[in-house]
């Protein structure tokens, strides 16, 4: 690639309905926050300009339904990932005991080219809830699974209050970032052009 | 059409090809920013996706490749804007690409940047765009193109705050724009399904299926538009979209969709627009699952009830109950065929919703499960297995919301719910019930609430008319009454008058148990009883108290009853056991006749009764620990009764168990704390008839060769003698005990025995303790002192 440097960095959230993955995203976008619940259909993005050591980037940043009547499409959008944001609520011990789920069935989808050291991020949200008496999951516990997985970073937030979902997102665009450069060394955007078989019928005439 | 998939990954596999290549050469043309190969090659890229041969999913594939090219194409676009070149002439420029459906991507995305340079406002832009893709009719691609076009001006919508928001009416700019555009896709997706041979009308409806998201999206779009209030919500949003639903008369579309706006718009708007929504309801077509519709909206409105206590004048305000319970009570009315299971499931979610948003409202949850038992009624048992579930959770909704059965127990309705469930059901959920007694310690404390609850579990405790448990497992069987036991030990009373009628209660029940059950029961019951006599023991009785007051005496009466109704099943190891337990009580009591009464049934059960041996054994240990901590009897009683339980030791079997129980009686004659009852001379004698015992069991064993010694018995013997011999017994000398030593020793260095070491072990553990007691010193010391030992040598 002689000019055009790669300035889109792709980030996913995952995790259970009603964890707060939309909420995060649109806290962390839009600075806005509501208590109403509204479940997300299909999957769709926001993007967000962030700046990192004097370069530009846009944030392309995923926000997908965790409830599986409302992904009917599959989930072809983890394609092209470079960070993958796994999110429980820290008052559910279900949501957190799905992260595994999540982590496998992204890496199995994604098939991301070298697995092991794919970016993860994972948040433990809505620690603000009860003034964090009625929190199930405790930060050791999280974290001792974070390590296990290979050292993913791990954030608590409240993304009612804005707490450290900045910071959050800060690591995310980082470790995006470096991972779509490593893409970049190992996968040059070439492609087999003399392979072509342009004698393909396409459909109708629209 | 195709019909494998393997032809599909064929054809995805040549789009992704087409796609790579002709996006190589864009990428090469925007590199150096050669503006008309980069439409050229972005164009023949995105022709890709006029294929017809690909289902949804796969297309959904192509269309996410395409996507992310066109963010690179969209950011050269804005670098070209930056340049000094025209969005303008940009937005004219790409409408010249030949075929229709990559122009209208292209320009989407230039449109994406026009919006963004803010040279036209937003709504004009999205207003023509969502205008021209029209062009395209085709379902499956006309889908995608509309949701592309949702995903891009999904960040340039101009509501409020965004910094692409226009004049006053703003907010309706956006709206607008959503509503069409998802008025359009709703068209798109309903009419794909007259589309194509009839016999492939499966497939099409499962390609739609998946396809459902891209519509459903742009309601997910409508709940996040900043600045739909209320008002907003109520006069345009959801009646356009209700219009959409309840007009494309399609099945599918109007469950998905109504499942949509339950989920993507606030419990606040759900409940000031309840009559709005449920009014539609009627109006979907009648194969629409519309029991699961509610259920899901109830079951929302409940998590939001729960979520708060805040918000619970919400619901009063709106009278939501009633508006639901009427909503429920039309649909089943204009369905007569509705399955069991969906009456129940919506009764349910009612129930639940009232439990949440009424919690003192008993009055309307036995109002849902009467209108539930109107429904069933006359239909017989429920058969449906899902159906019989649902009647579960029904039933089970009260008890996790109260944690009290006896709240339960006030709704009337509830045990005629009960009646429709098959005979296992009944049991699952009496189990269900006394769990939940159990698990929250609930006291049931008047008779009236026990009779109630047995009503409740008459399943477990009572073969059911007509149907026998013999195919019940046994082991299930067994954890049922065991449950029904440790339920049994829930009911108390402070009052002792209330206390016996809860007995006289629970006893009237278990007896109709039959001899299965009572085994199980009857134990519980008489525990139960024999906590009374221990609570009224301490009183003293009043001597001018009528017949009906409750005294122990009373009691053991009516425990002579309940414990007499085992006799017939028979497990008369069992009923040993209580009436010893019985007997002990009455003995603190100090009702000595009483205790004798016991006994003398304990007896006769172990003479008529039990002819195992090992029950025999078990039995007479428990006859002599009982016995012996007896202090009520008089000189008489206590003769007769000590002399027939040597005499049953000396009968059993086997020479060892003889032994040991002869040895066990000695205790009889000797009870500390009690001076009047310490005879050490028929302790002696009971000990020397252990030994003898002994050594006859030891020249059958040695005729036997082979077989070990009882030198065992021998060393039990002399730990006897050294507690009498502590404990002051006359009778018990130091000779006496002597002598005992050399025998044992003789025996075990004798050649007819196979050395034992288990034997030695205790023999050198006894020595060891008589030598701990010399070293003592003092009077035990010295009382020990002339003991003399000396170990073999081995
Ligand atoms: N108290 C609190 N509530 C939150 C937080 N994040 C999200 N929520 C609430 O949790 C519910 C679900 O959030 P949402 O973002 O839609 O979850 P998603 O399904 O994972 O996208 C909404 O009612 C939010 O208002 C948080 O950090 N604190
Ligand atoms: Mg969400």
């Amino acid at each position: 690639m002689p000019s055009r440097r790669r300035t889109l960095l792709k980030v996913i959230i995952l995790g259970d309905s009603g964890v707060g993955k939309t909420s995060l995203m649109n806290q962390y976008v839009n600075k806005k926050f509501s208590n109403q619940y509204k479940a997300t259909i299909g999957a769709d993005f926001l993007t967000k300009e962030v700046q990192f050591e004097d370069r530009l980037f846009t944030l392309q940043i995923w926000d997908t339904a965790g409830q599986e009547r409302f992904q009917s499409l599959g989930v072809a959008f983890y394609r092209g990932a470079d960070c993958c944001v796994l999110v429980y609520d820290v008052n559910s011990m279900k949501s957190f005991e799905n992260l595994n789920n999540w982590r496998d069935e992204f890496l199995i989808q994604a098939s991301p080219s070298d697995p092991e050291n794919f970016p993860f991020v994972v948040i433990g949200n809505k620690i603000d809830i009860d003034g964090g008496n009625s929190r199930v999951v405790s930060e050791k516990k999280a974290r001792a699974w974070c390590a296990s997985k290979g050292n993913i970073p791990y954030f608590e937030t409240s993304a009612k209050e804005g707490v450290n979902v900045e910071e959050a997102f800060q690591c995310i665009a980082k470790d995006a970032l470096k991972s779509g450069e490593e893409e970049e060394l190992y996968l040059p955007d070439t492609i087999d052009v003399g392979n072509s078989s342009q004698q393909r019928s396409t459909g109708c005439e629209c | 059409m195709l019909d494998g998939t393997e032809d599909e990954e064929k054809f995805l596999a040549a789009g992704i090809a087409g796609l790579q290549q002709n996006s190589f050469y864009m990428h090469r043309a925007l590199d150096s920013n050669n503006l008309r190969d980069a439409l050229k090659y972005s164009a023949q890229m995105l022709s890709e996706l006029r294929t017809s041969k690909l289902s949804p999913h796969k297309y959904y594939e192509l269309y996410m490749r395409a996507f992310d090219q066109l963010r690179k194409l969209e950011m050269f676009f804005e670098e070209e804007t930056r340049r000094g070149c025209s969005i303008i002439d940009l937005y004219e420029l790409v409408q010249h690409a030949g075929n229709i459906l990559p122009r209208l991507y292209l320009l989407c995305t230039v449109g994406s940047v026009y919006i963004k340079s803010k040279e036209a406002p937003a709504k004009d832009v999205l207003k023509d765009l969502v205008e021209m893709c029209r062009g395209i009719q085709h379902p499956v691609r006309g889908l995608f193109l509309r949701s592309y076009l949702s995903q891009v001006s999904r960040d340039k919508l101009p509501d409020i705050g965004s910094e692409y928001e226009g004049d006053a009416d703003t907010v309706s700019d956006a709206v607008e724009f959503v509503l069409q555009n998802f008025t359009e896709m709703n068209k798109l997706w309903v009419r794909m399904q007259h589309q194509g041979p009839a016999r492939e009308k499966e497939k099409r409806e499962k390609e739609r299926s998946e396809l459902r998201d891209l519509v459903g999206k742009n309601l997910h779009v409508l709940s996040q538009i900043e600045g739909v209030d209320l008002d907003m919500y109520k006069d345009i949003v959801l009646p356009r979209v209700l219009e959409q639903v309840v007009n494309c008369k399609d099945e599918l579309a109007q469950f998905y969709l109504m499942d949509c706006i339950i989920q993507v718009f606030p419990d606040e708007y759900h409940l000031q627009t309840l009559d709005v929504l449920l009014g539609a309801c009627p109006q979907l077509q009648p194969s629409v699952d519309i029991k699961t519709v509610l259920s899901q909206l109830m079951e929302r409105l409940s998590h939001y009830a729960a979520s708060s206590a805040e918000v619970l004048p919400e619901f009063l305000q709106v009278e939501a109950f009633a508006k639901l319970s009427n909503a429920i009570g039309r649909v089943i009315e204009a369905q007569p065929d509705m399955p069991t299971l969906g009456v129940v499931t919506l009764y349910s979610s009612l129930l639940t919703f009232t439990l949440h948003v009424h919690p003192d409202r008993l009055d309307y949850a036995d109002q849902v499960l009467g209108a539930c038992v109107r429904k069933l009624s006359g239909k017989g048992k429920i058969e449906d297995s899902k159906a019989t579930k649902q009647v579960v959770a029904l039933l089970s909704a009260p008890l996790e919301k109260y944690n009290d059965i006896m709240t339960a127990l006030k709704l009337s309705n509830y045990p005629r719910v009960l009646e429709y469930l098959d005979v296992p059901t009944i049991r699952v959920m009496a189990t269900v019930i006394i769990q939940s007694i159990m698990k929250n310690g609930t006291r049931i404390s008047t008779s009236d609430k026990v009779e109630a609850l047995f009503e409740l579990i008459k399943g477990l405790i009572k073969d059911s008319d007509g149907t026998s448990n013999d195919k019940l497992d046994e082991d299930d069987f067994k954890e049922e009454q065991n449950s029904v036991a440790r339920l049994i030990q829930m009911f108390y009373n402070d009052d002792p008058e209330e206390m016996l009628k809860i007995i006289e209660t629970v006893r009237k029940h278990i007896l109709a148990g039959g001899p299965k059950r009572l085994p199980f029961t009857v134990p519980p019951l008489v525990f139960c009883s024999l906590k009374l006599v221990r609570q009224l023991q301490g009183q003293e009785e009043n001597p001018f108290g009528d017949d009906a007051s409750t005294t122990p005496k009373k009691i053991f009466q009516l425990l002579n009853q309940i414990i007499e109704t085992l006799s017939g099943i028979p497990v008369p190891e069992l009923a040993l056991q209580l009436y010893l337990q019985c007997a002990e009580a009455a003995n603190d009591c100090e009702l000595e006749p009483v205790a004798y009464e016991f006994f003398t049934q304990a007896y006769i059960l172990y003479e008529e009764e039990i002819s195992d041996s090992r029950a025999q054994i078990t039995c007479i240990h428990l006859i002599i620990g009982t016995l012996q901590r007896m202090h009520v009897f008089g000189v008489e009683n206590r003769d007769t009764l000590t002399h027939k339980a040597t005499g049953y030791s000396a009968k059993l079997l086997k020479k060892p168990d003889q032994c040991r129980a002869v040895y066990a009686c000695s205790h009889l004659f000797w009870v500390e704390d009690h001076d009047n009852m310490k005879d050490g001379e028929r302790v002696l004698l009971c000990l020397k008839r252990a030994l003898r015992i002994a050594n006859a069991a030891q020249q059958m064993a040695n005729a036997a060769r082979g077989s070990t010694g009882s030198v065992m018995l021998f060393i039990e013997i002399l730990n006897k003698y050294l507690y009498f011999f502590e404990k002051g017994n006359p009778q018990i000398t130091v000779a006496s005990i002597q002598s005992l030593i050399e025998l044992i020793m003789n025996e075990m260095q004798s050649d007819s025995t196979t050395s034992d070491p288990a034997a030695e072990a205790f023999l050198a553990s006894t020595m060891r303790y008589v030598q701990f007691q010399k070293q003592k010193g003092g009077a035990v010391g010295e009382k020990y002192e002339p003991i003399k030992y000396e170990p073999i040598k081995a």
